[in-house]
């Protein structure tokens, strides 16, 4: 490193604070909801190679470290003094923005006719067009259905703002002037990195602050190696499977082997599904990309808290993601709910580097994050559209420690909304919104509690959404031993003679008295609950969050209930239970099992293989034939009735067998195509 | 154990003048006597503290305070007290045994909470502990719908159950929370009323009775958090009335608040929340007073304490206040004076890293076992044992002479951080006052360490403290920075200069300036009662109404303080946003209130922060809030040295101190020689008994009427 180590620490302190400063000043001027109640923006400086060398630390978004702006200045061309540059295009962009909705602007700072820096800003805006207002819907299967697209191009030119863009982006939007004010908060950001930018460099020197860029990121980088050499050396496969995609029942796959050499990691997702025709998608341009290594991010931060945060953290790791893949999303692509497939390579890459680093890594956290929408008709016309909480479940439980009970921040850490404001807002009863019991998945640690929300519609014609629903078929496994969180449902007047029971929905109408009830999944739990401390799985009886007969089935530990009335340990009753062995669960539940079963990963990376052999047009449409096919030898409902109606040997056999054929013709018929095209698939 | 002169007085007047002010720390218990028309002004003095009984260190030290003024207890007007007993037990979860009566279906309001994790990048992150278990909180039948109107009530027989199950928790107190509960806050008192009577034995505090603000997660909290330290903090007040009582003290006793003012003993009894915050609160206070008498309109406090550093903004005599604070991991909503933790503190621990990286904190060497100079058993070395290596603390004069510094300790420890960071191995130290002497014009890699060291640290808190501005849209560059504490008036200029403040006013007794706060504070209580409807002529009418339900209630509180209550003065204002705007704007309320006046004063206030009004959309009015306060005594300034002078002060000594890399000799004064009108430049050092004054080269120093030292930068 160029710098002595008083002045990088110095240096590095007020580049991370001028970050931080920026964000403060776009949430002072913004009046954006997404800014003041769920913190969805950030700012950050980047150095002259693009890559952000100083990021805020508990303010904004912190997932976005390891992006880079260097394609989108490249795609602009010549820059001068005054210039910001706009994108939301996740395709010309490099990645940098990553569904439409996320507005980027980028500032080149200039010091004596150079570039010291540039400085960028991201805020969620309310609405940039497309089919559905606010522009997110699942079932999108086209990145053109979800809003304007803004390639790289200048918002301003010179410190001349342009009026041709801003006409344009007033007419594509239903939310103008909210996009505006989002717009002014972010320049005001820019402006401020700015000043700060010229004040360090008047302090410290052009030189001494360029030098910080490259030495900021490489001390980072020096640190996450030395972070990820103390794990474990090998290589280590995990798959895992989001439910569907919601417009099939198809489950979609995602496969990752980790390998760590003495500090660097690589990450190859060869295995994993072809994009979909949904908007699940991830455009990761093959690179480390942020939604694919949001968990080795989170492993490097919570092995080294101290590390500064900058692209550094992310030069350790490489990646193989096929191109055409879900996780390397190919244009036109749509992608607006990428995040429900970051929370599955979330648990993917949770699930290997477990394997790598068992003390540290916890078990599957619950995996979803749904706001639940209620959209009402407004008494003037027009529709009322409130989000009545974002549902999230707990995390998953590791070595030493249970997992946190209805909380995760493991995609976003979104703040709840106060039940008495939503009540005020639209015409809905919440009835109950609880930790959900005896959801935690069993373990010597145990896994977090889900969370129940219910709610009793009192208007008429209400429509309810629930995107980025999850882990309402596959759980969340358990790690060592441990046992898988317990599914989520979604049911429309529970125990009524209406009762409805819904898998992932688009929409649904409600009438007045309606009740829904939607429980989110519980986490994995970790090692062998038999295990588990009595005194620990009393504790959680008498908070009611493990009931008596879970405590017998799940833990082997009997309770009674002792003289002051309140529950109390049978310790010769647990000592019973507990000499017979427990029943065998797979960590990630029978659902899992039994398609396993059908779909072994030799089986299954075969398939996946074959499908991309394929011209990528084809992929989508010959997954969901072959898999239609193999479900239909198989029990109505396979895998979500594993547990209640399980499929036959005859009845897998046969699946297994179908699979097997339908993959070898296919097989057979991309073998007669061209070479380079199979040579992609296994890149 | 004070500077000031002391001397015997004729005990004068029958009518009883003298005032105290106290703030309860760690280590040390400080008292500030206000002695009006007495040339002594003001009287300090120290105390041990007794954290095993801390009423007794307070009583003790009003007996020598009052011993050593030569006054009786008769001669006690007020005292006034600040304390950290029930932010301690919150923060170490030491409360009482208490529960928690909420609406079906929300048992797990506190588990759940804002949903928020406290970090979003720490697999391991876990999230705050609650105040009440699970099993300690009861379900009961009884709801108010938004608009107010009960949705349920509980009969007879659910309340019973309800009794029964809380009577099971074998808790000692509970809180009741009912949804929507403060749109009647009467409901929910008699819900609270009726399973009251069923428990007699079981105190019941309605949280619409605590603070009847709108979010429910949090007005549960402020009330939990009140039962929770409520038990102790009456065992601590009965306890120093005891202990006063026993010294003849009849004197009334007032708590110093959060929200800089202070309230009665029995007031906080009823609501001890009110004073979790009332230590740094009261610093801030006695900053604004200060800032008031020497016409300074913006200011920046600077309490620089063990293991952080403080700040606080105060424009035009008024504190600024926040209503969204944590403490022990939990928020609050009652409106407290806003201080912000800007990183380092004197006992901040000074590393190399692995990577031969220089830090600074977050480890804290604390009170114990303190820097390495101290000789208690630190090995690492802190800030402190910087400003003792490069020379700006001299161990023979440090805190008058009471406690002995070891600078080779110190000097040693920092060696060890330099060879961690490349800068060679020697120890030798680069000061005047405890070492090699003369300036041999060679660094050591203990003299690079400490001031690498320093700059490390000012760098940090600069930057907080620049963005803690920035986050209010404020410009340092316009604000004077107060500096107190211990270690706060050693730090200021290096820290001024970074952040381009050009003037800095140092208080005469900067030790036990949160005592003096406290001796002056203003009687002050706020109020607040969520509306949340749409501004039109029937809620300009529901707002009137309800406003004039609090001022009632308000200065009944205001009656009931006792004999020091003066004349009220009230402050109205209204949270209020366009409709669908997800953030209020807080809006002081215009007299006479009219709907026009109303809507006007809310385009006003979102035009001067956006830029913009909106006049077509319909506005909404949230939560009313109002405060009333009573001025407390003119308290005297401190006692400064007759006689202004215009000639350079003769210096005690000189003494080399490495600053910024250079070594320079700068000239050691005592601040207590120095006089009104005389002026020194830097570099240079002002010895003080419980603290030491840098002034750097570029600086001036000099002591204005008031007896402040005031340093500007030429």
């Amino acid at each position: 490193m160029k710098l002595d180590p008083v002045t990088l620490e110095i240096i590095g302190n007020k580049l991370g604070a001028l970050t931080e400063e920026m964000c403060l000043t776009l949430q002072r001027t913004s009046r954006s909801l997404y800014v003041k109640e769920t913190a969805d923006f950030c700012c950050a400086l980047a150095g002259p190679d693009g890559r952000f060398t100083a990021y805020p630390r508990g303010i904004g978004v912190s997932g976005f470290v390891g992006l880079d702006v260097r394609t989108a200045v490249e795609h602009v061309g010549p820059l001068e003094p005054g210039d910001v540059i706009i994108t939301n295009d996740p395709y010309t962009s490099g990645g940098l923005a990553t569904h439409l909705p996320d507005i980027q602007l980028i500032e080149p700072y200039f010091h004596e006719g150079e570039i010291a820096g540039y400085g960028w800003a991201f805020i969620h805006c309310s609405d940039i067009g497309g089919r559905v207002p606010s522009s997110l819907a699942p079932t999108n299967h086209e990145i053109y259905q979800e809003g304007l697209r803004i390639p790289p191009v200048k918002l301003v030119r010179a410190g001349e703002p342009s009026r041709d863009i801003a006409a344009l982006l007033a007419a594509n939007s239903r939310t103008p002037e909210a996009n505006d004010g989002d717009l002014r908060a972010m320049l005001a950001a820019l402006r401020t990195g700015r000043e700060r930018l010229a004040r360090v460099i008047e302090r410290h020197g052009a030189a001494e602050v360029a030098a910080a860029h490259t030495d900021l990121v490489e001390y980072t980088a020096q640190k996450a190696r030395a972070a990820l050499a103390g794990l474990r050396d090998g290589t280590y496969r995990f798959t895992d499977y989001l439910d569907d995609d919601a417009v099939s029942s198809v489950p979609v796959r995602i496969s990752v082997a980790a390998t760590l050499d003495r500090g660097a990691l690589h990450l190859d997702f060869t295995g994993t599904d072809p994009q979909v025709a949904a908007a699940f998608n991830i455009a990761s341009h093959g690179r480390a990309h942020a939604w694919i290594t949001t968990r080795v991010l989170a492993l490097i931060c919570t092995l080294d808290p101290a590390i500064p945060l900058n692209g550094g953290l992310i030069r350790p790791v490489t990646v193989t993601a096929p191109e055409g893949s879900v996780v390397n999303a190919s244009a036109p692509a749509a992608v607006g709910i990428r995040h429900a497939t970051a929370s599955r390579v979330n648990d993917a890459l949770g699930g290997a580097l477990g394997l790598a680093a068992p003390e540290v890594m916890p078990a599957a956290s619950s995996g979803l994050v749904v706001p639940v929408v209620v959209a009402e008709n407004a008494p003037g016309g027009g529709q009322n559209v409130q989000v009545l909480e974002p549902m999230v479940g707990g995390t998953g439980a590791r070595e030493g420690a249970d997992g946190v009970d209805g909380r995760d921040s493991g995609i976003s850490n979104l703040a709840n909304n106060p039940v008495e404001t939503v009540e005020t807002e639209i015409g809905a009863e919440i009835v109950r919104y609880a930790l959900r019991p005896d959801s935690g998945g069993p373990g010597r640690w145990r896994g977090g509690c889900g969370l129940e929300l219910v709610f009793r519609i009192l208007g008429d014609d209400c429509r309810l959404l629930a995107r980025g629903l999850e882990r309402m078929r596959f759980r969340p496994w358990g790690a060592a031993s441990g046992g898988p969180g317990v599914p989520a449902e979604l049911v429309v007047n529970e125990g009524g003679d209406d009762e409805r029971r819904h898998q992932k929905i688009d929409m649904v109408t409600l009438r007045r008295g309606d009740t829904v009830t939607l429980r989110t999944s519980g986490a994995g739990g970790y090692g062998d609950p038999w295990t588990r401390d009595p005194e620990a799985v009393l504790d959680d009886v008498r908070r009611g969050l493990v009931t008596e007969r879970a405590a017998a089935r799940d833990y082997g530990v009997a309770i009674t209930t002792g003289a002051d009335g309140r529950p109390a340990p049978d310790g010769p009753a647990t000592t019973e239970l507990r000499r017979t062995p427990p029943p065998a669960t797979p960590g990630a539940g029978p659902e899992r099992a039994a398609w396993d079963t059908v779909h072994s990963t030799e089986a299954a990376d075969r398939l996946v293989a074959a499908l991309f052999g394929l011209p990528a047009a084809g992929r989508y449409a010959r997954r969901a034939a072959i898999h239609t096919a193999v479900l239909a030898e198989l029990p109505e409902g396979f895998p979500s009735t594993a547990r209640t109606a399980p499929a036959s040997e005859a009845q897998l056999t046969a699946a297994r067998t179908v699979l097997a054929r339908l993959t070898a013709e296919l097989e057979a018929e991309t073998r007669r195509s061209e070479a380079p095209v199979q040579a992609l698939s296994s890149k | 154990m004070s500077a000031d002169p002391a001397g015997p007085v004729a005990p004068t007047a029958a009518t009883p003048r003298a005032r105290v002010g106290i703030d309860v720390g760690g280590t040390f218990t400080d008292f500030v006597l206000a002695l009006p028309g007495d040339p002594r002004g003001l009287l300090h003095h120290k105390e041990p503290s007794t954290p095993d009984d801390p009423a007794r260190a307070v009583a003790d030290g009003i007996a020598a305070v009052l011993g050593r003024a030569g006054l009786d207890a008769g001669d006690l007007a007020s005292i006034t007290h600040g304390t950290t007993i029930g932010l301690n037990a919150i923060i170490q979860r030491r409360g009482a045994r208490i529960a928690l009566v909420v609406t079906e279906g929300y048992r797990d309001i506190l588990e759940i909470g804002r949903s928020r994790m406290p970090s979003s990048f720490d697999l391991h992150a876990a999230k705050e502990e609650p105040l009440v278990p699970r099993d300690r909180i009861v379900e009961i039948p009884a709801r108010l719908g938004p608009d107010g109107r009960p949705v349920r009530t509980p009969s007879d027989a659910e309340l019973a159950r309800v009794a029964e199950e809380l009577a099971a928790t074998g808790a000692e107190a509970a809180a009741v929370l009912v949804l929507h509960g403060h749109t009647d806050p009467a409901f929910e008192a008699e819900v609270t009323a009726r399973l009251g009577a069923l428990l007699p034995q079981m105190p019941l505090t309605s949280s619409a009775a605590i603070w009847p603000e709108v979010r429910e997660f949090e007005r549960a909290l402020v009330t939990c958090l009140n039962v929770y330290i409520q038990p102790l903090m009456r065992r601590y007040f009965d306890r120093l009335e005891t202990l006063l009582d026993g010294l003849g003290v009849t004197a009334p006793v007032y708590i110093a608040a959060s929200n800089g003012g202070s309230l009665s003993l029995r007031s906080a009894v009823e609501r001890p929340i009110e004073t979790v915050l009332s230590g740094p609160a009261a610093g801030v206070t006695a900053a604004t007073r200060l800032g008031r008498a020497a016409g300074i309109s913006r200011l920046v406090t600077f309490d620089m304490g063990g293991t952080s550093s403080d700040i606080a903004v105060a424009v035009d005599g008024e504190p600024e206040f926040a209503t969204h604070t944590t403490i022990g991991g939990l928020p609050l909503i009652l409106p407290v004076v806003a201080v912000s933790a800007i990183g380092a503190g004197g006992g901040s621990v000074v590393r190399a890293d692995e990577h031969g990286v220089l830090k600074v904190g977050p480890e804290s060497a604390g009170a114990a076992p303190g820097p390495v100079a101290y000789g208690r058993g630190g090995t690492r070395p802190t800030v402190t044992d910087c400003y003792l290596h490069t020379g700006v603390i001299d161990p023979a004069t440090f805190l008058g002479g009471r406690m002995t510094l070891d600078a080779r300790a110190a000097a040693r420890a920092l060696g060890e951080v330099a060879t961690g960071l490349g800068f060679g191995s020697g120890s030798g130290s680069g000061s005047g006052a405890s070492g090699t002497g003369a300036d041999t014009g060679t660094s050591t890699g203990a003299d690079r360490a400490a001031d690498g060291a320093l700059r490390v640290a000012t760098a940090g808190m600069a930057v907080e403290l620049q963005k803690t501005l920035a986050g209010r849209g404020l410009d340092p560059a316009e604000f004077t920075l107060v500096p107190f504490g211990g270690a706060g008036p050693t730090h200021a200029a290096v820290l001024a200069e970074e952040v381009g403040i050009r003037e800095i006013v140092v208080p005469p007794t900067a030790a036990t300036f949160c005592a003096l706060g406290a001796v002056g504070a203003d009687l002050r209580r706020d109020f607040a009662r969520s509306l949340r409807r749409e501004l039109d002529d029937a809620s300009i009418a529901t707002l009137d109404t309800v406003l004039t339900g609090l001022e009632e209630q308000a200065r009944g509180w205001l009656a009931g303080q006792g004999p020091a209550a003066g004349a009220p003065e009230l402050s109205l204002a209204a949270d209020m946003s366009y409709r669908g705007q997800a953030y209020e704007l807080r809006v002081p309320l215009p007299a006479p209130l009219t709907q026009d006046a109303l809507r006007e004063a809310f385009h006003t206030e979102h035009e001067r922060l956006y830029g913009f009004r909106d006049t077509d959309a319909a506005i909404s009015l949230g939560t009313a809030r109002l405060a009333i306060s009573s001025a407390g005594p003119e308290i005297v300034p401190a006692a400064t040295p007759v006689g202004a002078r215009t000639e350079p002060p003769v210096p005690a000594g000189h003494r080399t101190v490495l600053l910024a890399g250079r070594r320079v000799t700068a000239e050691v004064h005592r601040r207590e020689a120095l006089r009104p009108g005389q002026s020194l430049p830097g570099p240079a050092v002002i010895e003080q008994d419980d603290t030491t004054v840098l002034v750097p080269p570029e600086w001036t120093a000099g002591v204005d009427p008031l007896g402040n030292l005031r340093l500007t930068r030429s």
